[in-house]
């Protein structure tokens, strides 16, 4: 009993960390409606920029709100750079852009800083918390409180003025566009939102395994968790996570010493492809019905 | 510099050459084919394990090269894809390379037919297949170092030895579900039968960079020691885990690929007790490292970046190089210039007891044994730096030879 509670626990916060990367991914997808490929290479990029400034000296309080700042603009200038100019173009197109975008980066960060793994010390002790036999992982419980406040913080900002424009962008751009708010502008602080999400899940995971391209590789979970939760629901990144952490630690938990290993990323595989086929939209994603 | 500007925007780098070779420019230069992955999966070890290869080779030029003949690296990147892999051979080989070294297991086992057709020589140390160690079904394939099946073995021998032995120990093989993570399992699982040890394995998904679930297993199973069997990101979330689900440090024993950035990851401190397998020596202390400090490093004409210098992945490239160098010397000696692949295949064959003066375990390699003896030894994190907590040895190796051969039987039946 303690060890079925202990992958639930474990997996709840594994989960909610996921969710901190799918979370940029709903920001960019809720207001402009692009599938943002490169969301593991931001969070990596995210990780990269913290680890740089800590690595100039400045103390990681400072360097985490800086990271912040600059990827916000970095999201800025990503908008304006590139997914303005695809604007008519096929939504295939913009995808592969930012396919394009995730290699891209995922080269240009270990190449201008070096391959090897960069240690980032949030100062989280190793030691676990230990309720009755139950081991609950110190970095994981840090890291889903954060990832919490995060997605508290979305909901919240999406009650706000601001918000409520991307809310209306998000619904219908042409009608946006006929009441006065800018597309271009909701769109573009949209991505330098999910940038700021991104140095979150960057700081979180680049502590736990060290800074270096494999972060990249978090878009995979990320992608089952928005798949589940539903593509343009901040509560579904939230429930999605906790739904992905829990199976891929409960069913590895159990299944792996019966096949000998490697079910979770069959359990991942196949939330992305039962989601698909039984409710495409996800749980608390918007079903959009279009007359054809 | 960084490694992937040194690997694409360099894309032929000439170790060396200047000073030395004036006086006998008109030599033809040997070519080696470093051709490995600088922007893919090997990058956690690539950088400085080839600047490594690449400052050794300039302290051979710098001190005259082999009587007055240079030798030259062809750096190139293949991403770890066996086709850009295969692209990058040929041209190489087309410019006169005669040795080659991925540095990828997935490039180097899709090459092993071109270079035995070819006669050129592929050194694979510590990654490939294991049964190359077999040197009748695979002449010019040249392992050099211990393989993962060795330094299994080596490191039970070590809890053997140090642990008031194996049986009725049991152990945890925590790995990362790949080929690679697998290798070890059926030497350790002959060994268990053999020495009356539990093992089981316990799988992690790739990258590594969440094993909590796994984790939580093999505290269940209660192991007396782990062996952390991955690589890169991985490993250092490996021994976090296994410190967090209470598994003391002097427990886990790692493969080859822990070093000191993994440490630095984990927490110098925390890591303090860890063991891993070690192949070469690390640190500065050896003659070959303070010669590349004072003609390569101090003269300016270093590779990357000098921090590099003596760290574990550094060193295992100077080894490298060291003994295909002194292959290609014995080549020279016995049958002269110009050197071609069956020559150096030769010079390979005639290595005898060669340290690389303290840097490696004496190797020998024969006709039939291209892994050289299999000898590595334990190492422990100390807090600093790695400190040796055992001699060099190699251990077990009957189970090893079995392995080889059943392996090197399936390539012939074309398996």
């Amino acid at each position: 009993m303690y060890y079925f509670a202990e992958l639930v626990i474990n997996g709840a916060l594994t989960g909610l960390m996921y969710s901190l990367v799918a979370l940029g991914f709903v920001l960019i997808y809720k207001s402009s409606g692009v599938p943002n490929l490169a969301a593991g290479a931001v969070v990596m990029v995210g990780a990269y920029a913290v680890w740089l400034l800590t690595s100039y000296g400045l103390p990681l309080y400072f360097s985490i709100p800086l990271s912040a700042a600059i990827m916000f603009v970095l999201g800025l200038l990503t908008e304006r750079l590139l997914l303005r100019r695809m604007v008519g173009q096929p939504i295939i197109m913009v995808v592969m852009l930012t396919l394009g975008l995730e290699i891209f980066l995922r080269g240009l960060g270990p190449g201008l800083l070096g391959a090897a793994p960069k240690p980032l010390n949030l100062g989280i002790g190793l030691s676990p918390m230990i309720v009755g036999d139950i081991f609950i992982n110190r970095a994981y419980f840090v890291g889903g409180i954060v990832a919490l406040l995060m997605i508290g913080s979305a909901l919240l900002f999406f009650r706000t003025r601001l918000g409520t424009k991307l809310r209306a962008v998000s619904d219908d751009h042409v009608s946006s566009w006929a009441v006065g708010i800018s597309v271009e502008r909701a769109i573009g602080v949209s991505w330098g939102l999910a940038g700021i999400a991104a140095v979150a899940a960057g700081v979180l995971w680049g502590s736990v395994q060290g800074v270096d391209w494999t972060l990249s590789m978090l878009l995979f979970p990320a992608v089952a968790v928005v798949i589940l939760g539903g593509i343009d629901s901040i509560w579904g990144v939230l429930i999605g996570g906790l739904i992905v952490g829990m199976l891929g630690s409960i069913i590895p938990g159990y299944v792996d010493q019966i096949v000998g290993g490697g079910t979770r990323d069959v359990v991942t595989s196949l939330i992305i492809l039962i989601t698909i086929m039984i409710r495409p939209y996800g749980i608390f994603g918007r079903e959009d019905i279009e007359r054809i | 510099m960084n490694s992937l500007k040194r690997g694409l925007l360099a894309a032929v780098v000439v170790a060396g050459l200047g000073t030395a070779g004036g006086a006998l420019a008109q030599e033809e230069p040997i070519r080696f084919g470093l051709l490995q992955d600088f922007t893919a999966v090997y990058t956690f070890v690539s950088g400085e394990y080839n600047q490594g290869q690449r400052d050794y080779l300039t302290l051979v030029n710098e001190e005259g090269g082999l009587d007055g003949i240079m030798i030259e690296a062809i750096v190139r990147d293949h991403g770890n894809e066996p086709q850009r892999g295969i692209e990058a051979y040929n041209r190489a080989k087309e410019e006169g390379a005669v040795l080659f070294d991925f540095f990828s297991t997935p490039v180097s086992r899709a090459l092993v037919d071109s270079v035995l057709e070819d006669e050129v020589v592929l050194i694979t140390a510590l990654h490939g297949r294991g049964d190359a160690s077999n040197g009748e079904v695979f002449p010019y394939v040249f392992p050099m170092m211990a393989t993962y099946w060795s330094q299994a073995t080596v490191l039970a021998n070590h809890i053997a030895e140090h642990e008031d032995g194996l049986e009725g120990k049991k152990i945890a093989l925590v790995h990362i579900d790949s080929p690679f993570g697998r290798e070890p399992l059926p030497v350790l699982e002959a060994l268990a039968e053999q020495e009356g040890f539990e093992l089981r394995n316990f799988p992690y998904p790739s990258p590594g960079n969440e094993q909590s679930a796994t984790w939580t297993e093999v505290r269940h199973y209660r192991p007396d020691h782990v062996f952390i069997w991955g690589a890169g990101g991985g490993q250092p979330v490996s021994v976090r885990e296994a410190i967090r689900n209470g598994i003391s440090p002097g427990d886990i024993y790692s493969v080859v690929w822990l070093a000191e950035t993994d440490a630095e990851n984990v927490g110098a401190d925390t890591m303090t007790g860890v063991k891993r397998f070690e192949a070469t020596a690390s640190g500065t202390d050896t003659p070959i490292l303070q010669r590349i400090q004072e003609k390569v490093i101090d003269a300016g004409l270093g590779s990357g970046d000098a921090e590099n210098v003596g760290t574990s992945y550094y060193n295992i490239g100077v080894a490298s190089m060291a003994v295909a160098v002194e292959a290609a010397r014995l080549a020279l000696e016995a049958e002269g210039a110009p050197l071609t692949g069956p020559k150096l295949k030769a010079g390979f064959e005639m290595i005898s007891d060669f340290d690389a003066e303290g840097l490696m375990p004496p190797i020998t390699i024969t006709a039939r044994d291209h892994q050289g003896g299999g000898a590595g030894r334990v190492s422990q994190w100390n807090g600093e730096r790695w400190e040796p907590v055992s001699d060099w040895t190699a251990a077990y190796q009957d189970v090893v030879q079995r392995e080889i051969d059943e392996g090197a039987e399936a390539f012939l039946q074309g398996n």
